[in-house]
């Protein structure tokens, strides 16, 4: 047997096109299908589900064709810091209120990068804080409470 | 004559030191918050309406108007500085605005987005100004028939997005059409895909999605080597564009502004082609394809100004018809009600004044956005001299801040972190953001206009054959994706290297 | 530790007078939730109303909109706030008609409220293409009976005015119709001014400047009487369909637990609101009046939902369609 080398990038993006795909498609799959007159929810979802599984299909099968290249570094602090950041900032806006959820979710971004120290970090996110609180929540007078029932104000 | 008489009123309207004043103010404050990452027109809009409640109805239009381009203006300084769409529209300023950038030409491309920008927003203007009425009637032949075989064009152009692999990017399509799809069905009520979340029973918030594939990726993939690669532009050349420059942007300027202001005047969902259509006609007819993706000019100039000028257009609907083309135009249409204005068929002869200070002022607002956005770029160019470790916390906040503040959802956060990892991965593996940011705004209004097609026909598929407007478009469709198939078979494309 | 407790002690005696002391309520700024879109028609009433309200109450009030699933993400987001009169919601109809819509709600529609009263009763009009043959109500009752395969009934989804409105029209004249759902009302009305679609009903602040307008054409309008923005436009009943009489009403509720002093404050300053001129100048350009003085009340809204739910179960049900 001849033996396939595959790239591992288009291999993961094959099968991850045909995971989505079957995703979709079983769970289009209990939803009404209807007539063509009258198509129903999981109708168009269907037809698209399938299409995106015979593009993974054939992305799969061209990985075995073409030419690799490394899949470089993968930014794991930035992963790590990043996206809970966001997260953190959805938890506890309401909760913690404006300002105190800002300047935490701004110090822990900072984080991800390994040249961040830690004075300037304070010292930058005390000001990115004070700036946003100035323009969204006075400026702009966005319904945001600025300090939070979680501080007993 | 009356064209002329109705100009003059609403120039003498527009143009009174208290209009001028809150258009100037509308302009500032729109760039101001679209400059900051990861917050859009309409998010802008939402956040501000509140404010101009307090002044006189065409005051208050007048700055509304001001602060939707303005914060277009500012929208497309994010995509190309840092990558951040906040609008469907400036993603795809990104592509190649952002890459100019990277190479050291942010200051010619801000200049060019801004150029482009008004020399569109004229023309549209004296469109709009000259040709309202019958463009609306034009616009009111388009039903759902007519609206998928146009979808159906626009899908089929969006290949042109990529510059990888056409199968990555048709399937990028694709999954943006499913993840469009997420939410609750309008023909009958059902949830799909929302996996038992209530909140994500509306869908998922667009800017959430665009914040995580494009900016917050592109974050995580600067920070994936800080040390060994310099991620912070290249030193910058020239901020001015050179006189390769201005000969590159012209005929792009036009062929935009002409695609844009057809495209704007159809309320169900023309202006969102725009930028995507003007995008693939330029890397179509362009004789260095090859430099799309990695900072053509022309990827430029053409959007930007189709963009805005469909942003104008899409304008005409709203004033003749008091129908919203859009989320922006539905907030100014609450706006008009507020003030007591109920637009209609009627608005243009009841309130002249109103109608043409509007229209007057559209002109207005884009000089003051370009005498105020080229000495600008000097300022935007110096921020990007700042330490990347020490900006991206502020984009992180800001994007958070904006997300949340279009619907007051925590959940819309979330959603930002997830879109972020896939964004990532998906740029891991070479698969590219903005075919899929196209078949996410495309996806639902692809099958809620088969759908009623078909339903109006009663299950006849031959509707879209038998009227005429929807036939042409398929035949250009089918046009387009033999023309855009061929190169790629025949060439058997020389395997492009993305980007870095 | 000892200093710890001391705090304690005094927040707590912080908060006691606090609640206490609804007589000084409101003593900062209340939140009043819309749970749609900045800019549509439920907004727009909000703000005019909460803009009268904060200068009579002297504290601000702030409109923050909360849309999503036909707006019970907000009213859910108001039933679980605290119960001290700073976060209010200002819903319409669809507060009774999710009731029966979504099978399953993380709030109990009827027991998670306190009420503070009902706003305005926007009426709505059974209009159609400008073309359409019929020529009064009795006319289109006829011609829809007869071509009922052939009329397309067009509404802003499920849920919203318009689909509740087409589904009464479908059940009174007991005929069904071809419906086309659209997202919003924007588009439905394109098509019907396009002539795409045949007929819809729609509430007054969508469509009477069509109607002024001469472009689309008008049968009825669902409510008791006449009105003066559309005066020559007759009433269903006038038309022979007694039973289409509907509104789509507004209300402003308060999360359960909420201090009975406070919203009866909140209900007479409503009171006051519904009578500025201001407000009661931009109702009418809307196609709509404020609600009497005894409908304002906690009472009058209590009742009015509790018996629209009644009412629109059995609609919804013979239809069929929930939102989940």
């Amino acid at each position: 047997m001849k033996s396939l080398s595959f790239s591992a990038r288009d291999l993961i993006c094959g099968l991850l096109f045909i995971a989505v795909g079957l995703f979709f498609g079983i769970q289009a799959y209990g939803l009404e299908i209807g007539t063509a007159f009258r198509m129903g929810p999981g109708y168009f979802p269907l037809v698209l589900a399938a299409i995106l599984v015979l593009l993974g299909i054939i992305v799969i099968v061209q990985s075995t064709q073409l030419e690799h290249e490394p899949m470089g570094p993968i930014a794991w602090r930035g992963l790590l810091f990043i996206l809970p950041a966001p997260i953190f900032f959805g938890l506890t806006v309401r909760g913690l209120g404006f300002v105190p959820s800002l300047f935490f979710t701004g110090l822990l971004a900072a984080f991800a990068s390994t040249k961040m120290r830690p004075g300037t970090a304070l010292l930058l996110v005390g000001g990115l804080t004070l700036f946003s609180v100035i323009v969204f929540s006075y400026a702009l007078g966005l319904p945001f409470r600025r300090f939070g029932p979680w501080l007993g104000m | 004559m009356d064209l002329l008489n109705n100009l003059a009123l609403g120039f003498a309207t527009a143009a009174s030191p208290w209009n001028l004043l809150f258009c100037l103010t509308g302009v500032l404050l729109g760039t101001l918050i679209g400059v900051l990452p990861g917050i859009g027109a309409t998010a802008t809009i939402a956040m501000l309406l509140p404010i101009t409640f307090q002044l006189e109805p065409v005051s208050s239009l007048i700055m509304l108007a001001g602060i939707y381009y303005g914060a277009q203006y500012g929208g497309s300084t994010t995509a190309i500085l840092i990558n951040m769409p906040g609008e469907s529209s400036s993603a795809v300023t990104a592509i190649d605005g952002y890459q100019m950038a990277r190479r050291g030409r942010a200051g010619a491309a801000l200049a060019i987005a801004a150029i482009g920008s008004f020399f569109a927003g004229t023309v549209s203007t004296v469109l709009v100004a000259v040709f309202a009425p019958p463009l609306t009637a034009i616009a009111l032949q388009f039903g759902s028939a007519e609206y998928f075989s146009l979808m159906i064009v626009g899908l089929v152009s969006s290949i042109a997005l990529a510059h990888g692999s056409v199968v990555k990017a048709l399937g990028m399509v694709v999954l943006g059409l499913l993840l469009g799809l997420v939410g609750t069905d309008i023909y009958t009520g059902t949830p799909r895909f929302n996996l038992g979340i209530l909140e994500l029973s509306d869908g998922l918030n667009f800017v959430a999605l665009a914040v995580g594939v494009f900016g917050i990726a592109e974050i995580l993939r600067n920070l994936e080597n800080e040390h060994e690669r310099d991620v912070v532009i290249k030193k910058v050349t020239n901020l001015w564009p050179t006189r390769e420059d201005w000969k590159a942007m012209t005929a792009p300027i036009l062929r935009g502004t002409v695609i844009g202001s057809a495209l704007g005047i159809l309320p169900g969902g023309g202006a969102i082609l725009a930028s995507f259509a003007s995008y693939t006609v330029e890397k179509r007819i362009s004789n260095t394809p090859g430099e799309f993706g990695k900072g053509a000019i022309a990827g430029v100039a053409g959007p930007e100004s189709a963009n805005n000028a469909g942003a104008q257009t899409s304008f005409i609907p709203m004033l003749t018809l008091g129908i919203p083309a859009n989320p922006v135009m539905a907030l100014m249409i609450g706006a008009m009600i507020i003030q007591g204005i109920v637009p209609g068929p009627n608005v243009a002869t009841e309130q002249p004044a109103l109608f043409w200070g509007i229209i007057a002022s559209m002109w207005i607002g884009n000089l003051m956005l370009i005498l105020l956005n080229l000495p600008l770029i000097g300022l935007w160019v110096k921020l990007l001299t700042i330490p990347y470790y020490m900006l991206f916390p502020a984009i992180i906040a800001f994007c958070s801040i904006g997300v949340y503040s279009v619907n007051s959802n925590v959940f819309d956060l979330y959603a930002v972190a997830f879109f972020g990892l896939l964004g990532y991965g998906l740029a891991k593996l070479r698969c590219e953001p903005a075919p899929l940011l196209l078949g996410f705004v495309l996806g639902p209004l692809l099958e809620e206009h088969l759908r009623r097609a078909m339903i109006m026909s009663r299950g006849d598929p031959s509707t879209f054959v038998t009227r005429p407007i929807s036939l042409i478009l398929l035949l250009l469709a089918a046009a387009v994706l033999v023309v855009v198939l061929l190169p790629s078979i025949r060439k058997k494309r020389d395997e492009v290297f993305v980007e870095d | 530790m000892h200093k710890l407790a001391i705090y304690l002690a005094a927040t707590a005696a912080l908060a006691f007078t606090g609640s206490a002391g609804a007589q000084g309520y409101p003593e900062r700024s209340i939140t009043m939730v819309v749970p749609f879109a900045a800019g549509g028609p439920t907004d727009t009433v909000t703000r005019l109303v909460a803009e009268s309200m904060s200068k009579d109450l002297g504290q601000q009030i702030i409109v923050e909109n909360v849309g999503g699933a036909g707006g019970t993400l907000g009213a859910s987001q108001v039933a679980k706030a605290d119960p001290d009169g700073y976060t209010l919601l200002l819903h319409h109809i669809g507060m009774a008609t999710s009731a029966t819509l979504y099978r399953k709600l993380p709030y109990d529609t009827l027991n998670a409220f306190e009420y503070v009263g009902l706003v305005t009763d926007v009426p709505m009009t059974i209009v159609a293409k400008k073309d359409f043959e019929p020529t009064d109500l009795k006319g289109l009752i006829e011609y829809v009976k007869a071509n009922a395969d052939k009329v397309s009934l067009a509404n802003a989804g499920i849920g919203a005015a318009s689909h509740l409105c087409g589904m009464l029209f479908m059940s009174e004249i007991k005929t069904p119709l071809v419906t086309v759902p659209y997202k919003g009302t924007g588009p439905a009305m394109t098509d019907l001014l396009g002539g795409q679609v045949d007929l819809m009903c729609d509430q007054t602040t969508n469509t009477t400047k069509q109607i002024k307008g001469g472009t689309i054409k008008a049968y009825a309008v669902t409510s008791p009487k006449r009105l003066d923005a559309l005066p020559d436009l007759p009433t269903v009943a006038e038309g022979g369909l007694p039973g289409m009489q509907v509104g789509i009403w507004h209300g402003i509720y308060a999360p359960k637990g909420t201090p009975a002093e406070v919203t009866q404050k909140l209900s007479a300053s409503l009171q006051k609101a519904l009578k500025d001129p201001n407000v009661v100048a931009r109702f009418a350009e809307l196609g709509t009046v404020p609600s009497s003085e005894a409908e304002a009340t906690p009472e009058g809204l209590k009742s009015r939902l509790e018996s629209e739910v009644t009412r629109w179960k059995p609609v919804i049900e013979a239809a069929g369609q929930y939102a989940d």
